[in-house]
């Protein structure tokens, strides 16, 4: 496919067709080889924290029950019947020690396993004609958890997740490791945007440049007092491995004075003490960088912010609050944006509800930050369609010269891995498109065909099916 | 499945004639106009200062499950500092989502009014349909849910001091909720 070569080299040097953002060819190879094969986020632990609890969730069109099981391992099963292909479990949560299908009666206990068919000697004969020890639900091919974050993946091959997580989980424990004992989700909030998927993945991996323009009016507002021009280009930009981040530079003070800056209080400041690494904490203390937004590759965004929420409170106050979400794909022009708010399980419940209130203000669906940068993808993605937007290339190259140089040098001494720019640039919505356009060049590989549970034969072999 | 969070089993709903129904039913055809013309100062002025504004995230959920609202999650949740600063940022000249700004109207229906224990206060419920229409060429969002306020009277005006929406739909099919219901 000789157009592909030439987008994919185009994207590689940080100018963008503007088609892929929407393109039914290019989305077609995104589901197959991204989202078939990368690990995506479906679920916190805190979300199904007793034996039966469980959500469902969707990568792509496939619907998966994340099911915590009576031993209390967590399960993530296939929500389609083994017999007829029916939905097992229709609800978004709840609690079951059991699913039926309400076709035919086939009913599952909560670990995967068929224990109930409804006229299993008459119709089959018994285990004779249809043997069901032994037959489960279909289990997510694989299935991995880090910091209580269950992902899965849907190829069975996929190398561990904390293997693809690498290096970059140094960041992300900022945002899921605040305390020992974890951290509790809310939410999620779920809304449909008519917005390509990779625009929200690349903004929040390193769009500091949008924040004066789009955000002005929440610093006009007093919700926000950093995003403005001259706080976010002394920010480093980083960028390690499979994702990477914002950060805004800090006032002089030690680790405890800066986080106290962004609203931690003593004791969850000693938490968070106990739980980062000494590497991790320099990132703070010595680098002065403060965590923002990121982006693990494919479509999995943080956002740390500190906003003021309360009218009486004096100028220098603010609570932090931590978002993650899912960007799930719809169409090459709709996304699912999937958001849940985050906090310390440790914190005071006044802290939670603060900071909870701080997420409602900022982000998620009726976030005053979000609302704004929403209506800019949406009109993105509606011109990509068009035959200009396949002439025309969008200069993702800030941050280089001509040559392909750096503007400025990498960040000296920065404590955290990866690479690191101080200033504008975009680095890391090059390296997010990198990781995109190598994704989609490596050649897939065959799927095994499953049956009942069971892997009964390759799907090169189809013929030998007797 | 009942989602109302007051129980009005029982309670039987003032006669459309009631002149408190009637000052009820005018209280939200008048709130309607203010928010299809975005007439946001203004609508503030019709709160009272301890209103609460809250919009669960709505969950599906089996009928035997007994909940079918998000536990803890809502789009809104908001007092009258923050429903003030939303107003205040879309008077900014940079509150892009809504300049231009979207075609509202706000549909209100199914009003249904009750006596409280406090002569002061009435509850009323109300079905509302929102249709929001950006662009000069994009398909419209529609938004239908059910609300429950609870007005007070503050002199001779009647301010709404808690609205709770229960909305028809577990996701949202719009770009935001830079609106009010």
């Amino acid at each position: 496919m000789e157009e592909l070569s030439q987008i994919l080299a185009d994207v590689r040097r940080g100018m963008i067709p503007a088609n892929v953002y929407n393109d039914a060819d290019i989305f077609q190879l995104e589901k197959e080889h991204i989202f078939e094969r990368s690990w995506i986020f479906l679920a916190h632990e805190s979300e199904i924290p007793e034996p039966g609890d469980y959500v469902v969730r969707r990568i792509l069109e496939d619907s998966f029950i994340v099911v915590r099981d009576e031993s209390g391992e967590v399960r993530v099963l296939f929500n389609m019947c083994l017999h007829r292909g029916m939905q097992i479990c229709r609800a978004e949560m709840g609690n079951a020690s059991h699913f039926r299908c309400s076709y035919h009666g086939w009913s599952y206990r909560n670990d995967g396993k068929l224990v109930g068919l409804p006229f299993h000697a008459e119709a089959y004969g018994g285990e004779d004609g249809f043997s069901k020890s032994g037959q489960t639900l279909l289990p997510a091919p694989s299935v991995d958890t880090y910091n209580g974050l269950i992902f899965a993946n849907l190829d069975p091959n996929a190398q561990p997740l904390r293997t693809f997580i690498g290096e970059f989980a140094y960041y992300l424990d900022f945002y899921t490791k605040q305390s020992d004992d974890g951290m509790e989700v809310r939410g999620p909030q779920r809304w449909r945007v008519k917005s390509n998927w990779k625009i929200g993945a690349e903004n929040a991996a390193g769009d500091s440049y949008h924040t004066p323009q789009t955000h002005r009016s929440v610093v006009e507002i007093g919700l926000f007092r950093e995003p403005t021009g001259s706080k976010r280009k002394t920010g480093a930009l980083y960028w390690c491995e499979k994702g990477g981040g914002t950060t805004y530079k800090m006032p002089p003070g030690s680790f405890r004075e800066r986080l106290r800056y962004v609203g931690y209080s003593d004791p969850m400041i000693d938490r968070i003490e106990t739980s980062w690494t000494p590497e991790q904490k320099r990132l703070i203390s010595d680098d002065g960088f403060m965590i923002s937004a990121a982006t693990l590759f494919p479509s999995f965004s943080l956002v740390h912010n500190w906003p003021k929420i309360d009218a009486n409170a004096d100028d220098d106050s603010v609570v932090p609050f931590i978002t993650m979400r899912v960007w799930q794909p719809i169409s090459p022009t709709e996304t699912e944006v999937v958001s849940w708010f985050m906090v310390d399980k440790n914190a005071t419940e006044e802290f939670k509800e603060a900071s909870y209130k701080g997420y409602l203000m900022c982000f998620g669906s009726t976030g005053m930050f979000e609302q704004d940068d929403v209506e800019n993808w949406v009109s993105i993605t509606t011109l990509a369609g068009g035959s200009m937007a396949k002439r025309l290339l969008l200069n993702s190259r800030m941050g280089l010269t001509s040559a392909d140089k750096p503007l400025n040098a990498p960040v000296a001494d920065f404590h955290g891995p990866g690479t690191a720019y101080i200033g504008y640039g975009e680095f890391n919505q090059r390296a997010l498109l990198r990781e995109w356009a190598d994704c989609i060049e490596r050649p897939l590989e065959q799927v095994e065909q499953m049956a009942m549970g069971k892997k009964i034969f390759k799907a090169d072999a189809r013929s030998s099916e007797g | 499945m009942a989602i109302s969070k007051t129980d009005t089993i029982g309670m039987r709903s003032l006669a459309f004639g009631d002149p408190r129904h009637q000052a009820a039913f005018q209280f939200l055809v008048d709130e309607s106009y203010l928010l299809d013309a975005q007439l946001y100062d203004e609508w503030i002025e019709t709160l009272t200062n301890d209103i609460s504004y809250n919009v669960p995230v709505r969950v599906t959920t089996a009928r035997s499950a007994g909940f079918d609202t998000s536990p803890g999650m809502a789009h809104f949740d908001d007092d009258k500092y923050s429903l003030s600063l939303r107003v205040a940022r879309f008077a900014t000249e940079h509150a892009w989502t809504e300049d231009p700004p979207s075609r509202l109207r706000h549909f209100v229906t199914n009003v249904r009014t009750f006596a409280t224990e406090n002569e002061d206060e009435l509850f009323v419920q109300s079905a509302v349909l929102l249709f929001r229409s950006r662009g000069d060429n994009r398909e419209p969002n529609l938004v239908s849910a059910l609300r429950e306020d609870l007005l007070r009277y503050e002199g001779d005006s009647l301010k709404l001091a808690r609205r709770l929406v229960i909305l028809d739909e577990s996701v949202i099919r719009m770009q935001n909720m830079a609106i009010f219901l």
